[in-house]
């Protein structure tokens, strides 16, 4: 790695010598258009939209896989250049439907940019009008063929970001296709929807059911927050327009996630069909009837004071709330907890976080379903294994990841699996609470080399952890608070409640909200401020992306106001 | 000032948006007739142009039926320079959703399967053109010398491309004017 000094168009540029002569270019500021080139996949060269000049190579150079060299001299936009660029562009334009005036993509498509970069005015060769198909066997977004330029932008993020391996191209030239597993239909593949691919993809061929025809780049409001369906806590790029939530994409680059997204980050929260709880309620002669806050707040508090009561929280919500949670509880007389359960401190190693995962060499899973409750911790392990390491699995019950690891084992066998790290350079032990004390011993023994990663079920855990709460149990209270937020609640709760006074703070109905005596309102994952912190234990903060609904209020002022009130 | 320029247009395959965004280009249309004449349009009484022809002919709509392939001929005989304007004119545009069936279950599907109809039935008389096999634009037929895409092209590209003919320009359409679709960018 050293640096090296190169020209492009007869500026002197400087890069280092692993980078590419697009990269050197686009950090100097200088444009050299791309079809297939995406950052956050490998190099492909296969659009031909990125070729230049070099001086003393023969032909042209895809600027995306030349490497740059000390005193290159490159030409980005020569007429051979440009002759080849426009060549290329009528091919694609000419090869399926690209007709502009019915495609959802039409204002913010890559191959429609380009084609008016290069003056492509009409179409010169012939089209075969051939009739492809349009996949729409998969719940949240859709696959024509019709518009797909065979990038492989999709195929490359899913083998190299979420590592899944669905998506391949199968037959030649003109009959290549982009296809799901062994030629099946996607909705029947082993497609996890993490939606990567479609927003990867530089035309309309994927299709986002939720947002197509919703509104172009130019007409939507983008919001940067933190996703709160699990405690990986990923950043989030919400799109929006008319204060309607159209879309969710990753954010290439940033932490934890690197722009990965699983289905409940991306899709799942948009399609949310329960009934909202929009004003505060009581319950009058046995009936639930809305009131206004004062009202709601006064029988609240008034109960609170009253005598014993029990707080019980989720952790969906913001590290503000749950330490006003904390602190409501310190002023009556009883104990707050939280209702899920919390993965058991390890008690040594160093705390890891996602990059770690692809650092390490022996991967240890115990006790936990990263790809379902985490699922991208698992797709970061898939990526890991690719890399090379080894993956094992500790467990008793069936787990999705055994099926790509090299090892499993049941708690049992614990010894052996730490046997064979032992080996290993860097081993990420990552554990649920499904971790049982025989497996927690087994690893002592790795010293530096062993980072772990907790994954708790709770959305905010680590925030809830920090400011105090612990996992608990219902007890015999006779006043119990509920902080429910969107967290749809265990079946359970109803048995436990034995006639105890009962106050929900939670955004949806529920069986619960139903049988309750107080409801207050709580915002939604989109309508909050304040943080949450993630697996890594770093303190993010989450944006109104659309405020809440008159007679919702943050459920932290909320707490902090009844605080005052007891 | 010299002679006027003469000035054709015309709609074949076409929905006739693009000569709605013709008459977009709003009051510019009174300069605009102080230097063209405005022969034949769909929208004046004159349906065709002069056997002598005139000096510019804007054709907006695609290639669909075997009159339209005659009209679009004489069009270009008797025209010096030939604008296909619009994405129809240049690629067939819309219409061209039914290059992806065959002529006769495009029919099927109209007159016989809509939901809507009772007892249909496909039209046959001598007088009713048959469709072409294909919906083309009408580069696919006779040469054209302007391609001005867009569904309709805004009226600032429509004004941008007779400005520049007016001074003695081809235009070279590029930014703003060069735009696919319906607010294509």
């Amino acid at each position: 790695m050293s640096e090296v000094q190169l020209t492009i168009n007869g500026q002197p540029v400087k890069a280092r010598s692993e980078q590419s002569i697009l990269e050197a270019a686009q950090a100097a500021g200088i444009d050299i258009p791309v079809l297939c080139y995406h950052p956050s996949v490998s190099a492909w060269g296969a659009c031909r939209m990125c070729l230049v000049e070099v001086k003393g190579m023969r032909g042209l150079q895809t600027a995306c896989t030349c490497p740059v060299n000390d005193g290159m001299e490159v030409q980005t936009e020569t007429e051979a250049a440009v002759d080849v660029r426009k060549f290329v562009l009528e091919l694609l334009f000419a090869e399926r439907n690209h007709y502009c005036m019915f495609c959802q993509m039409s204002g913010d498509c890559e191959l429609q940019d380009a084609a008016y970069r290069y003056g492509l005015d009409h179409f010169t060769y012939p089209r075969p009008y051939q009739k492809l198909g349009v996949d729409a066997s998969r719940k949240f977004f859709i696959m024509d063929h019709n518009r797909c330029i065979l990038c492989t932008r999709c195929v490359r993020g899913c083998s190299e970001i979420t590592a899944n391996h669905t998506l391949n191209v199968r037959d030649r030239g003109f009959d290549s296709m982009i296809t799901a597993d062994l030629n099946v239909s996607f909705g029947d593949s082993g497609c996890v929807e993490c939606g990567t691919c479609l927003q990867l993809c530089p035309t309309g061929a994927l299709i986002d059911a939720r947002s197509a025809y919703g509104g172009r780049e130019k007409d939507v409001v983008h919001a940067e927050t933190t996703c709160m369906q699990c405690s990986v806590g990923c950043s989030l790029d919400v799109v929006t327009r008319y204060s309607r939530l159209l879309r969710v994409d990753g954010v290439w680059g940033s932490q934890p996630n690197d722009g990965l997204l699983c289905v409940d980050g991306r899709f799942t929260p948009l399609y949310e069909e329960r009934k909202r709880v929009t004003a505060p309620m009581v319950r009058r002669d046995g009936k639930l009837v809305e009131v206004g806050w004062d009202e709601a707040l006064s029988v609240a508090a008034g109960k609170l004071k009253e005598g014993k009561a029990q707080g019980l929280a989720t952790c969906a919500t913001t590290n503000e709330t749950l330490d006003a949670f904390q602190k409501l509880f310190g002023k009556v007389s009883g104990e707050a907890g939280l209702l899920e359960p919390v993965a058991p401190e390890l008690g040594y190693g160093t705390s890891a976080n996602l990059a770690d995962i692809l650092d390490a060499d022996f991967i240890v899973v115990a006790g936990a379903q990263p790809l379902d409750y985490q699922r991208v911790v698992g797709y970061f392990i898939y990526r890991a294994g690719d890399q090379g390491a080894k993956v094992a699995v500790i467990s008793d019950t069936p787990n999705k990841l055994s099926e790509r690891a090299d090892m499993t084992a049941s708690y049992a066998e614990a010894d052996d699996v730490a046997k064979a790290a032992a080996e290993a350079k860097k081993v990420v032990l990552i554990y649920s609470v499904g971790i049982k004390g025989k497996v927690m011993a087994a690893f002592r023994e790795l010293g530096d080399k062993l980072f772990y990663l907790a994954l708790s079920p709770g959305r905010n855990e680590k925030g809830a952890t920090a400011v105090g709460l612990k996992s608990t149990k219902s007890n015999g209270a006779p006043t119990k608070f509920y902080l429910l937020s969107e967290q749809v609640e265990d079946p359970s709760l109803l048995g436990e409640l034995n006639g105890a006074f009962t106050i929900v703070q939670a955004s949806y109905h529920s069986p619960l909200v139903e049988q309750a005596d107080v409801v207050l309102p709580a915002p939604l994952w989109y309508e909050r401020t304040g943080h949450v912190t993630d697996l890594e234990g770093t303190v993010k903060p989450l944006s109104e992306v659309l405020p809440m609904p008159e007679g919702v209020r943050d459920d932290a002022e909320v707490l902090t106001t009844l605080a005052e009130m007891v | 000032m010299g002679e006027k320029i003469s000035v054709a247009t015309q709609w074949l395959e076409s929905c006739a948006g693009c000569h709605m965004s013709f008459l977009d280009i709003d009051e510019r249309i009174v300069e605009l007739l102080q230097k063209i004449e405005l022969s034949s349009s769909p929208i004046t009484d004159m349906k065709h142009p002069p056997e002598e022809g005139v000096d510019v002919c804007i054709v907006t709509g695609g290639i669909g039926n075997e009159e339209q392939v005659e009209e679009i001929k004489m069009l270009r005989e008797r025209c010096r320079l030939l604008i296909a304007m619009g994405d129809c004119a240049v690629t067939g545009g819309i219409c061209t959703m039914r290059n992806f069936f065959d002529r006769e279950e495009v029919l099927r599907r109209g007159y016989i399967e809509t939901e809507s109809t009772v007892d249909g039935e496909i039209p046959v008389h001598e007088d009713l053109t048959p469709l072409t096999d294909q919906v083309s634009g009408i580069g696919d037929v006779v040469d054209v010398d302007i391609h001005l895409p867009g569904c309709p092209p805004s009226a600032d590209a429509i004004w941008f491309v007779l400005t520049e003919l007016l001074e003695g320009r081809i235009p070279k359409l590029e930014g703003n004017v060069l735009k696919y679709g319906s607010d294509g960018g």
